[in-house]
């Protein structure tokens, strides 16, 4: 009885989430939300009982998001190519076993339920879907994957494996982007037609634009080096790629739109029920042969979804923005950090900081007269207990792997047409074309030679 | 001697009608021929003009070459061993290593070319101005606005003849985008996308820490001129001082000059009324809320202008890039074709088409789709043909007939291009701006950018 009213709630929630999230996205959670035991996939633990997690790639944010979990859970196992790295979580977790390779103790662990990973971006696929097919609750970092092709087979492994999911863009869970929804549903300003978005990263954060270095120091004697490039091509060590510097490279890393467009595109795609562009055109600065771009603009045109009119987003990074808006008063400035600019055919709407953190019509008397309507989405529990949770009964997360998966698209989308500028014979500038996107057939139409971004060629020894 | 002042007069008609309100009315004086007014005297065209150099190792010596059929007298550089070969090649040039003195000692002179770093172009081109000789001066006409605006009524004041190095201004190309937006080929233009992907020296980095010896024969304290002193480094002269906020004025002064030409003359643009802007953000470590670099200009930065109705015309934005940013491509260009050329490029959007063209003097304009330019009925060619921009400009010194780039026009469209310089100043705020009296009308603490303090012992 008790179980069954847990369903009964799963399926409230369903409705409500469905609204939230978009069609093809919610067409998929309907089934990830059903009750495991319903469906006879792995077994779910009962919420009276603590998780069973395992940590991939502990140090940094790995770090952090196994502190959000591991005080009411059992943290039975921690993986860390970098023993100095991990070293903080090892100490704190005595009881925990210890690898390096994440494949032994996906084998070895038998009680494993859950798993977080944290790993550098290319190596995120190879463990989540691992995990996934052994019927791991799987929480992993943003974003979702390296490549296109990566994240559908994440979305579809997921998909079948039928376990908890959430990617860890943390401010899903608050307030902002529930008001964002509300209000744009309410008609607030009207039907979008224009989107702008964008992070001062990676500026002061992590290098972009640079050369690969041409010293070999030796490898730390911590370091797992070659389990540490993983599916990427091998190179020499270098404390350019590690620790953290890897977001800048393009074997390792996504860039800025993999780091922050997973967070600031998401609620762009709840609001506005995106799923694939039709196509998506970038301008950067200059091109270096192994790393993303200093800085970059990159255009997406998403088409009709309902009765939503089709809509332009721009991201923008490194600092650059979009024209302050008319509506925005004098004395008040686009947050330089993080933002978004929705443009309504009614009004125009400012969220600021990653995530949409606040939300705000312009001018400020719009929103002083602005009838605010209820707030009929179901607030969250907070990020990392909605998977917790999610494991233990069933009932959705916010930003499980189906609509994660069309946010990290269209970050991949945006570095592909980075990417697939072409050099003038005399100087820097590129000259780019607009990329044709086919969404359900996984293929640009126009630009042949984007295609080939659409995957990477693993190193010998790994497969997805 | 009076049927040639009808001529000017014609001419001045058809100038007038093509320029907009303000430089047409100033120029209706420049082109009073010379002698009339008593002011200086011109050269007859018989005779050749006595030029001097001021800064004649890079872009300089250039210029020189371009004017090699009249007397070069005099060659005016702080470095010697940059200048060596432009010494060489007009061998009967007196030498100087400082302006003052050159304009002081050599009373032949009639006409000075300026082509130093962008930092003290105002100084010696004022200096010349006051002592009634004609200037060429290399784009952006100056470093600041306040310089420009001072420049252009100093010259207006002296009656000399005038001309801006923006080559681009004598093309055919750049006709034919004011004779085909003039006669409604792509209707009323609300909208321009600017840019330049010409940037071949450092931005985006940080003062350098070491202080390497001065190199022999280099003034190094005249080449920092009225600008803040700093010891000597490399990595400012020769060449590379244009990425630094205290000596250049980026890629926007670079080029700006070139790129904004097509459409301020096209457009009629005269001053903004707004001006806005973001750059990247590229320091090792960040300042919180103050994203700006104020050593070097941004690697890219994006700048956005409107401008009001100017006549029949509607209000216009003008979108500025560089650093490699480009517009979006339009709709309209095919496929395979590149957007502008390899300085950049403009595209006009207008109520009925798009114009596409490179980013020196409207290179290559095109009505695009192309289809759409091979229907296109070209209007007849109204607006006087150039004989070459050095050419303009030693007749103008000679007849008084004035160059097409003279300050009266080059100064309000250098204006626009330094506005945006003070709008990455004040990166993201926008900038509502009072042409008329230089000054911002929203953010006061923004017109401290509209000039800058000189060093002890400048003035301009």
């Amino acid at each position: 009885m008790k179980d069954h009213k847990r369903a009964t709630t799963g399926g409230n929630g369903k409705i409500s989430r469905r609204e939230f999230v978009g069609s093809a996205a919610a067409a998929a959670m309907a089934f990830t939300i059903v009750p495991r035991h319903v469906l006879g996939g792995p077994g779910y633990t009962p919420p009276s009982e603590k998780l069973n997690i395992a940590g991939i790639g502990v140090g940094g944010q790995g770090n952090h998001d196994l502190s959000q979990v591991d005080s009411e859970n059992n943290i039975v196992a921690l993986c860390d190519v970098d023993e100095v790295r991990g070293a903080e979580m090892f100490n704190r977790h005595p009881k925990a076993r210890k690898y390096h390779d994440f494949r032994k103790m996906l084998e070895k662990e038998k009680n494993i339920e859950a798993v977080v990973i944290a790993t550098p971006d290319h190596t995120h696929a190879v463990a989540t879907i691992m995990a996934l097919k052994m019927g791991k609750h799987v929480y992993c970092e943003k974003p979702l994957t390296h490549t296109i092709y990566e994240v559908r087979m994440v979305a579809k492994a997921a998909r079948e494996a039928k376990v908890a999911t959430q990617m860890g863009n943390q401010h899903q869970a608050i307030e902002g982007p529930r008001l964002l929804c509300e209000w744009i549903w309410d008609g607030a300003i009207g039907p979008v037609r224009e989107v702008h978005v964008w992070t001062y990263r990676p500026a002061g954060m992590w290098p972009q634009g640079v050369e690969r270095p041409k010293d070999i120091p030796p490898v730390p004697s911590t370091l797992d080096w070659d389990l540490w490039l993983g599916p990427a091509p091998y190179r020499p060590y270098h404390p350019d790629y590690v620790p953290f510097k890897w977001r800048g490279w393009y074997d390792f890393g996504t860039g800025t739109l993999g780091d922050m467009g997973s967070h600031n595109l998401a609620p762009i795609f709840q609001a506005l029920k995106l799923k694939y562009p039709t196509s998506v055109e970038a301008t950067s600065t200059e091109m270096y042969p192994e790393t993303y771009p200093l800085a970059s603009i990159v255009h997406y045109d998403f088409p009709a979804r309902g009765d939503m009119p089709p809509v332009k987003v721009t991201w923008y990074d490194s600092g650059l923005m979009p024209p302050k808006p008319e509506e925005l008063e004098d004395a008040r400035l686009l947050p330089w950090e993080d933002g978004i600019v929705f443009v309504g055919d009614k009004g125009k709407l400012v969220a600021e900081g990653w995530g949409a953190q606040s939300v705000r019509l312009i001018p400020e008397t719009k929103m002083k007269e602005y009838k605010k309507p209820p707030k009929t989405l179901p607030r969250s529990i907070g990020h990392y207990k909605e998977w917790v949770e999610a494991c233990k009964d069933g009932r959705p997360t916010g930003s499980n792997f189906e609509s994660a998966s069309l946010v990290t698209e269209a970050c991949l989308l945006g570095n592909i047409a980075i990417r697939t500028g072409k050099k003038r014979p005399w100087g820097q500038a590129l000259t780019r074309e607009k990329l044709n996107w086919d969404g359900p057939n996984m293929k640009f139409t126009n630009v042949p030679e984007a295609n080939v971004y659409i995957h990477s060629q693993y190193r010998q020894g790994w497969t997805l | 001697m009076e049927s040639q002042g009808r001529t000017n007069k014609n001419k001045k008609v058809s100038r007038r009608d093509f320029m907009g309100g303000a430089a047409a009315a100033a120029m209706a004086f420049t082109i009073v021929p010379r002698h009339v007014l008593g002011g200086p005297g011109h050269t007859p065209p018989s005779e050749k003009l006595n030029i001097a150099g001021v800064g004649v190792g890079g872009m300089g010596g250039s210029d020189l070459q371009s004017l090699a059929s009249e007397n070069i007298v005099a060659l005016c550089d702080v470095h010697d061993s940059y200048a060596a070969k432009t010494f060489k090649t007009y061998p009967k040039a007196k030498v100087y290593k400082d302006y003052r003195k050159m304009l002081d000692k050599q009373k032949d002179i009639e006409a000075v070319v300026v082509a130093t770093p962008d930092h003290t172009h105002a100084c010696i081109a004022m200096a010349a101005i006051k002592a009634g000789k004609h200037v060429y001066v290399e784009k952006p006409l100056a470093y600041s606005v306040y310089e420009v605006r001072k420049l252009t009524e100093a010259a207006r004041q002296a009656k000399v003849a005038t001309q801006m190095g923006n080559q681009g201004h004598a093309s055919e190309d750049i006709r034919h985008i004011c004779e085909w937006i003039a006669d409604g080929a792509i209707g009323p233009v609300r909208e321009v996308h600017a840019w330049t992907t010409h940037a071949v020296w450092p931005q985006g980095i940080e003062r350098p820490k070491e202080t390497p010896p001065i190199p022999e024969g280099l003034d190094w304290d005249t080449w920092v001129g009225p600008a803040p002193y700093r010891p000597y480094h490399p990595a400012y002269h020769p060449g590379l001082w244009r990425g630094w906020w205290d000596f250049g004025t980026g890629a926007l002064g670079d080029m700006g000059c070139h790129v904004l030409d097509a459409p301020y003359w096209a457009l009629r643009l005269g001053y903004p009324t707004s001006v806005e802007a973001s750059g990247s953000i590229y320091v090792s470590t960040i300042t919180w809320n103050k994203p700006v670099n104020t050593e070097t200009y941004p690697r890219a930065s994006i700048v956005r202008y409107e401008f009001g109705a100017r006549g029949n015309m509607p209000p216009v934005k003008l979108t500025w890039y560089d650093g490699g940013l480009t517009p979006p491509r339009p709709a309209e260009l095919e496929e395979d074709r590149k957007m502008g050329n390899m300085f950049g490029g403009v595209i006009f959007i207008g109520d009925k088409g798009k114009i596409m063209c490179g980013g020196h003097g409207g290179a290559g304009a095109r009505i695009i789709p192309e289809s759409k330019m091979k229907q296109y009925n070209r209007p007849p060619k109204t607006i006087p043909r150039s004989p070459g921009h050095h050419t303009e400009w030693v007749n103008a010194c000679k007849s008084g007939q004035p160059a097409g780039s003279n300050f009266d026009y080059a100064g309000p469209l250098t204006e626009v291009v330094l506005l945006g310089n003070v709008a990455l100043r004040m990166m993201h705020k926008k900038l509502r701006y009072d042409g008329p009296n230089m000054k911002f009308t929203n953010m006061p603490e923004a017109d401290v950018y509209i000039h800058r303090q000189y060093r002890q012992g400048w003035t301009l």
